[in-house]
């Protein structure tokens, strides 16, 4: 500590490396009300889309890249700008599949009558709130890959206890939800999810609450000396979380009609809401919401007609992007001299 | 000096054990409003302990901390932080990745802030006051720069700054001047010169002892977490016992 | 009383497992600060290959070792030099993804290679010894020894070779060490080298007592940490208390707890877990590193 490097140094780094030239732009642009002036130019689009008279596969495909773009968003809350790595944020979804699964059937728990799906919407959402309220006040003071294990048992556990307790889950065996198909009407609820989760991140990274949380980030010590009542604002940032991740997972459950332990409560689903914020860049508005489609279309493209064996590659590329672009796509291309993807295209640039 | 015969802060008998060694063992120390106190020691003598203990980031295992009358023993640091108690710390803490305003704007006081305006950016009054601030500390020209690609020293004043955001009543500074250059030590020693005749309080950890005796009206001594002296810097320096300890007999 | 008695061999031998399957966690974590969350699907490969020498070659799973051991050595070693190395001084985090990546890809390769069936090798040896009115499970016996016998080498090695100093010398100060000239990387790959035999072999000889699938992996990672936290980071007596506690409080949830007991090992480990990380955040016996600390 002490002494840092020398001022010629200093003077070098201080130099702003220009992003790419033609990145520019769009860079600049997304910061601020014109990335937001996008984005909800892009909503508009997206919800005249079905008028275009497009196939129900097509508005099936859409809901479920909103399904992503919203989980990347909301885990960037807490392990991009918080800076707290959760390993076990499929739990808040399978909390919230769960929720609904149990009071749209009734069955296990003999509620009668059957909640309707909109009643048991925004009930998945604040039971996965309470849940995370539950476990961050142990967990949330818990540091570094402390948290992201804990988490991770959170989410083991979880599985298991929702196998043991049959009178709640059915167990092992599952539970069956009506299945009441409606293509169009789950395009505009999830675009209507996705709009207010990603706008909500948006509106929360410019405010000083937002700025509060990369504060606990950089420096949790620091922020909590300087008046930042750092518990409170990490378990709302956790709540809020895992408040959408149980409504995509209430969501989820009614889509998909049959939930068990093995399909809500995996670590796959995890893996993929870290691998879409790291690929596009942890802790940026748009990087996660860029990363899910990438990853989509990525799935999509080489593993499609794979069911299951899609993880495999998934896998891989997780530790291809810690090696070789750990700040993301945002990151990489706004700063290319802090990844060695980032050294490697300013290199090739360099010798044109 | 003490001119109001209340202390600002005020520990009585604190004690700080780890595992079976005392680190602050039973120090009993005031600060006035408006003074300049140093606290000097050898390496390991619980200078930095004491300060953790006072800031609330130590649990205190024994003894009373009072802050402007009140017992804030077991409250917690952000608390200490909104009644008026910042710090700087050894090795420096700022937000690495956020500018160097960013850093300013969030220190501001979160003493009875609002809802609302916590869902808010940052107002244009609080960035007129880190402005203030930076210009005030001479690094105003780095404010877009990340705090992460500051030097040593420059990362030091933009501790300071953000410890002055808040308008504190006492500033606690933990070792301000180490790996910090010559020329921006007189800064620092003349910014808080003006700083406490404006009436803001000052506790120095401090291992630079021309920095101490330029600035302190008093000194306490630590030595093994035990209080070894107190009294005025030149008499204290004169301290057989301090010097022993310093020096080794 | 018998069932009291009975519980507590159970749980004793369940735990002998256990520290043996911990050692290469902690000892990794210990030297190079990494927490591997790839070691259940190491602890999973080794449990297959013990599974395919025996259903194709009729190998006993405790001959295997001798195959498993070395093979296993070098494919860490590789694995230490190609990928871990990169990413050993880097935060806390990439290093977690890194091994949480691996971890999922090695699962899904198995899958893709073996289906999710479960696999089991039925040794002829399978019964049990009754000794003062307490069974003996004969393989969960023969585990236990030579678990302890693991360790007692380990011990050894650690203690008396010039190897084993320099790799507790890596693990104590890393920069020292470099300095009297010793070649941290290539200690941290033999490190990982027999950490992940270590593990392998855990998996062989668990492979008679248990159903082998491609998702067996991440409980034993996390019941791993729950050892770790319990008993302390790289230390071997630490190691056998820790796996001991865990083993003996598993069986006494399943035996005591009606109905559900079984089923619950791993969410009675991640409670355990939980606690002891909250309450004491530097692990019961001290000595988990301090994360503020070398954040930077």
């Amino acid at each position: 500590m002490g002494t840092g490097p020398p001022a010629s140094r200093i003077a070098q780094k201080a130099k702003k490396k220009p992003p790419f030239p033609f990145f520019a732009p769009v860079y600049s642009l997304l910061a601020g009300w014109t990335g937001l002036a996008f984005w909800l130019l892009l909503l508009l689009l997206l919800a005249l889309y079905p008028y275009t008279g497009v196939s129900s596969v097509a508005l099936f495909v859409g809901s479920q890249i909103f399904v992503l773009v919203t989980l990347a968003s909301n885990w960037n809350l807490i392990g991009g700008m918080t800076g707290y790595v959760d390993f076990g944020h499929a739990v808040f979804f399978g909390i919230g599949a769960y929720i609904m699964g149990i009071l749209v059937t009734g069955t296990p728990l003999l509620i009668s009558p059957e909640w309707g799906f909109w009643q048991a919407l925004p009930a998945s959402g604040f039971a996965a709130a309470l849940f995370a309220l539950l476990v961050g006040l142990p967990t949330l003071r818990l540091k570094g890959p402390y948290f992201s294990i804990a988490m991770l048992g959170t989410l083991v556990a979880m599985r298991e206890i929702a196998r043991v307790l049959r009178p709640i889950t059915g167990g092992g065996v599952g539970l069956n939800l009506p299945p009441l198909l409606n293509r169009l009407g789950d395009y505009y609820l999830m675009l209507a999810v996705m709009g207010l989760v990603v706008s909500l991140i948006w509106w929360i990274q410019r405010s000083e609450f937002g700025q509060s949380l990369i504060a606990i980030r950089e420096d949790e010590i620091g922020a909590e000396m300087r008046g930042i009542n750092t518990t409170l604002h990490k378990i709302t940032a956790f709540m809020i979380a895992a408040f959408f991740t149980g409504i995509v997972g209430g969501f989820w459950a009614w889509q998909n009609t049959y939930i068990d332990p093995d399909v809500v409560f995996v670590e796959a689903r995890t893996v993929e809401m870290v691998m879409m914020s790291m690929l596009g860049g942890l802790g940026t508005v748009w990087g996660p919401p860029l990363g899910a489609v990438v990853i989509y279309f990525l799935q999509d493209l080489l593993w499609g007609n794979l069911s299951g064996v899609h993880l495999l590659p998934l896998g891989l590329l997780l530790v291809v992007i810690v090696l070789f672009m750990p700040e993301g796509i945002l990151g990489t291309l706004g700063d290319r001299s802090s990844t060695s993807l980032g050294r490697l295209l300013s290199r090739v640039g360099r010798s044109r | 000096m003490t001119s109001d015969p209340r202390p600002l802060l005020e520990g009585r008998t604190v004690s700080k054990f780890f595992g079976g060694l005392a680190a602050v063992n039973n120090v009993d120390f005031a600060v006035y409003p408006g003074e300049i106190v140093g606290l000097i020691g050898p390496n390991g003598s619980g200078k930095t302990t004491l300060f953790d203990c006072l800031s609330r980031l130590q649990k205190i295992d024994g003894g009373q901390v009072f802050f402007k009358g009140r017992d804030v023993t077991g409250a917690r640091p952000y608390q200490v932080a909104r009644m008026g108690l910042t710090r700087t710390f050894q090795s420096v803490r700022v937000y690495r990745k956020m500018t160097v305003l960013r850093n300013m704007l969030i220190s501001h006081q979160w003493r009875d802030t609002s809802l609302w305006r916590m869902l808010r950016p940052s107002p244009a009054s609080t960035a007129h006051r880190a402005r203030q601030l930076l210009e005030f500390l001479q690094i105003e020209h780095l404010a877009d720069e990340e705090a992460g690609r500051l030097s040593g020293g420059q990362r030091r004043l933009l501790e300071i700054g953000m410890a002055l955001m808040p308008d504190p009543d006492i500033l606690l500074l933990d070792e301000a001047t180490s790996g910090v250059n010559p020329t921006l030590i007189e800064t620092i020693k003349d910014r808080i010169r003006t700083l406490n005749a404006q009436g803001k309080t000052f506790l120095l950890i401090e291992h630079n002892i021309n920095f101490i005796a330029d600035l302190c009206s008093r000194v306490y001594v630590l030595n093994y977490g035990e209080k070894l002296a107190e009294g005025a810097p030149l008499e204290i320096l004169q301290n057989e016992a301090v010097i022993d300890a310093y020096f080794g007999a | 009383m018998d069932q009291l008695l009975q519980a507590l061999v159970s749980g004793l031998l369940l735990g002998g497992f256990y520290s043996v399957m911990v050692l290469g966690f902690s000892v990794i974590w210990g030297v190079m600060g990494v927490i591997n969350l790839a070691h259940g699907e190491f602890l999973m490969i080794g449990a297959y290959m013990a599974w395919g020498l025996f259903r194709f070659f009729g190998m006993d799973p405790f001959a295997s070792l001798v195959l498993i051991l070395p093979l296993m050595f070098l494919i860490g070693y590789l694995l230490q030099i190609v990928l871990i190395n990169r990413v050993v001084e880097r935060p806390h985090l990439m290093t977690l993804l890194v091994t949480f990546g691996l971890s999922i890809a090695i699962a899904n390769l198995f899958k893709i290679q073996f289906t999710s069936d479960p696999r089991n090798v039925a040794v002829a040896y399978n019964g049990s010894v009754q000794l003062a009115g307490v069974t003996f499970p004969i393989v969960k016996t023969i585990i236990f020894g030579v678990a302890l016998f693991i360790m007692v080498c380990l011990h050894l090695f650690l203690q008396r070779t010039r190897l084993g100093k320099s790799i507790r010398a890596a693990a104590q100060n890393k920069t020292a060490a470099r300095i009297v000239g010793v070649d941290i990387n290539r200690v941290y790959a033999i490190t990982a080298g027999i950490c992940i035999a270590l593990t392998a072999a855990a998996g062989a000889m668990l492979s008679p007592t248990q159903a082998i699938f491609p998702f067996m992996g991440p409980p034993f990672t996390l019941k791993a940490v729950t050892i770790t936290a319990l008993g302390g980071l790289g230390r071997i007596p630490g190691a056998l208390m820790g796996g001991m506690v865990l083993g003996v409080t598993e069986i006494f949830v399943s035996t005591y707890v009606p109905g559900i007991g079984t089923n619950l090992g791993v969410a009675t480990s991640f409670i355990l877990l939980v606690l002891i990380l909250v309450v004491r955040p530097q692990g019961l016996m001290g000595g988990l590193r301090p994360i503020d600390a070398e954040a930077e």
